[in-house]
């Protein structure tokens, strides 16, 4: 198949190390420092997001708090602050719904806008730099995004790492080989440590070898699957990933603030879980099915139980009951706990129950507390028993979904 | 890590209102014990809702610290809730 020749149309927005360039705007003493947004005030914490300034010196994503500022020891952290990184993600969002009614928000800081099906009368990269000015004037002057044009997803996501933190790129049939040619495998979305594992063991070392591996290959020995027909596809500037997934799970996990947490302490917190998972599922007007809870133990090992149910729930009370059952063998050295619902479908309450009476005060009961915890608060009404926990399991904001933002 | 104080202080600020993108401006702020802090940026200005109470949470700086100062929009009280000058 040839490279897609066609006009790029997609334009992705990214604000590369998002949290810190918030945190940056929104202090500006921090600004040309080295800044770590971390989710706890603790040294032992692990790094959330750094800034262009950290990254410089070597601080990475993910590194523990303590290591990094051993390598630069005036770095500042920052604790993560999730209503002001909400209200940049719906500044960014209102900015790009301006230009298509065709613009998604992939995650809390990147957004892709298509723009096929639009009459354009003037350059994307216009549009481009223009969406950059305004991110400026509307939320500050600290703000900094990169932007990628491309003809499909995949390439406009490509072009907008190119050049950090502040570029413009773009991406068509006619500078993809250049492109390709000054990345490494793993700097194209998609491609992590087990994935070019595989493809340098069949002699793929650069992207320029993944791109004129043939098809057959790809899909026969690499990836044995669709998966490689697809990569063939993506790599040529053909859009496959225009596709919004259901939400398959929804869940929470928690590392224990403390190693020896007595079991009832440990309970508490779980159950705290589970009140905010049911009220992400009622969120997303979902029930569920199944339970599934995990424990990490020492040395990184994981306990894991899960069941799947007859009726559908959606209650707080039922799944931390489900929860409790499950976690009844959970082992000792417990280190972070975790529960997930799965088994989703609609919440559209026709089928008609026996036991009817009971699931109806259920149901208003649940749907009540939700109400006035809306109107007066998050968890302004909440089980007992998690009383000590509210301060301690706070909720953050993950990069990957924005379910409930 | 621990540069930051987390304060709940009630103060008196003298602010703008005006239309435009930012509809609200802080110009200074005078705190209990009676000093005067003069804003000269507004880092940031975000709404924050406790229940269905609007908080509207400004980030500001005197150029020597940052500082967070938060309008209650019902009860219009101005409250001055974290400080810090991470380690300047």
């Amino acid at each position: 198949m040839e490279y897609n020749t066609e006009q790029p149309l997609i334009m992705h927005v990214d604000l590369n190390s998002a949290f810190a360039t918030i945190e940056q705007q929104a202090r500006p003493l921090l600004r040309g420092r080295p800044v770590a947004v971390v989710n706890r005030r603790t040294i032992y914490t692990t790094i959330v997001t750094a800034s262009y300034e950290a990254k410089a010196l070597g601080v990475k994503v993910g590194m523990k708090f303590i290591e990094a500022a051993r390598l630069v020891p005036d770095l500042v952290a920052i604790e993560s602050d999730p209503t002001k990184y909400r209200f940049v993600y719906r500044k960014l969002m209102a900015i790009l719904n301006d230009y298509s009614s065709d613009a998604v928000m992939k995650s809390i800081d990147e957004g892709v806008i298509d723009f096929h099906h639009l009459h354009i009368h003037r350059p994307l990269i216009e549009i481009g730099y223009e969406i950059k000015q305004r991110l400026c004037d509307e939320i500050g002057v600290a703000m900094r995004c990169n932007v990628g044009i491309g003809s499909n997803r995949f390439l406009a996501k490509t072009a907008a790492s190119l050049h950090k933190p502040d570029g413009l790129d773009v991406i068509d049939a006619t500078n993809l080989r250049a492109t390709y040619k000054t990345l490494k495998l793993t700097d194209l979305t998609g491609i992590a440590g087990a994935m070019e594992h595989r493809l340098n063991a069949v002699g793929i070392y650069t992207p320029l070898e993944f791109l004129d591996s043939s098809r057959l290959v790809l899909e026969k020995i690499v990836f044995k699957s669709v998966c490689g027909r697809q990569w063939y596809d993506r790599l040529r500037g053909w859009e496959v990933d225009g596709q919004i997934s259901d939400t398959k799970t929804i869940g929470r996990q928690y590392v224990l603030e403390k190693r020896n947490l007595k079991h009832h302490e440990i309970m508490a917190r779980l159950h705290n879980l589970c009140e905010s998972v049911g009220f992400r599922l009622r969120f997303q007007n979902k029930v569920a099915r199944g339970v599934y809870i995990y424990a990490r133990i020492e040395d990184h090992k994981y306990w894991h139980a899960s069941k799947m149910y007859q009726l559908p729930f959606y209650s707080d009370a039922t799944i931390h009951c489900l929860a409790q059952q499950l976690f009844f063998n959970a082992p000792s050295g417990i280190r972070e706990i975790g529960i997930r619902c799965y088994g989703l479908s609609d919440n559209d309450d026709n089928q008609l129950s026996l036991f009817n009476d009971q699931f109806v005060r259920e149901q208003q009961l649940v749907y009540a507390v939700d109400a006035i915890n809306q109107r007066f608060g998050d968890r302004m009404i909440h089980s007992a028993d998690t009383l000590d926990t509210s301060g301690i399991i706070r909720q953050k904001i993950s990069f990957g979904s924005t379910r409930y933002l | 890590m621990d540069d930051e104080l987390f304060l709940n202080e009630q103060i008196k600020v003298v602010a703008i209102f005006a239309d435009g993108l930012n509809p609200c401006r802080p110009l200074k702020f005078k705190r209990a014990s009676g000093r005067e802090i003069v804003v000269t940026e507004i880092g940031l200005r975000h709404p924050s809702m406790q229940g269905k109470r609007m908080l509207h949470v400004f980030d500001v700086t005197d150029g020597m610290a940052d500082y967070r100062i938060e309008l209650d929009a019902e009860r219009l009280v101005w409250r001055l809730t974290r400080e810090a000058d991470h380690g300047i």
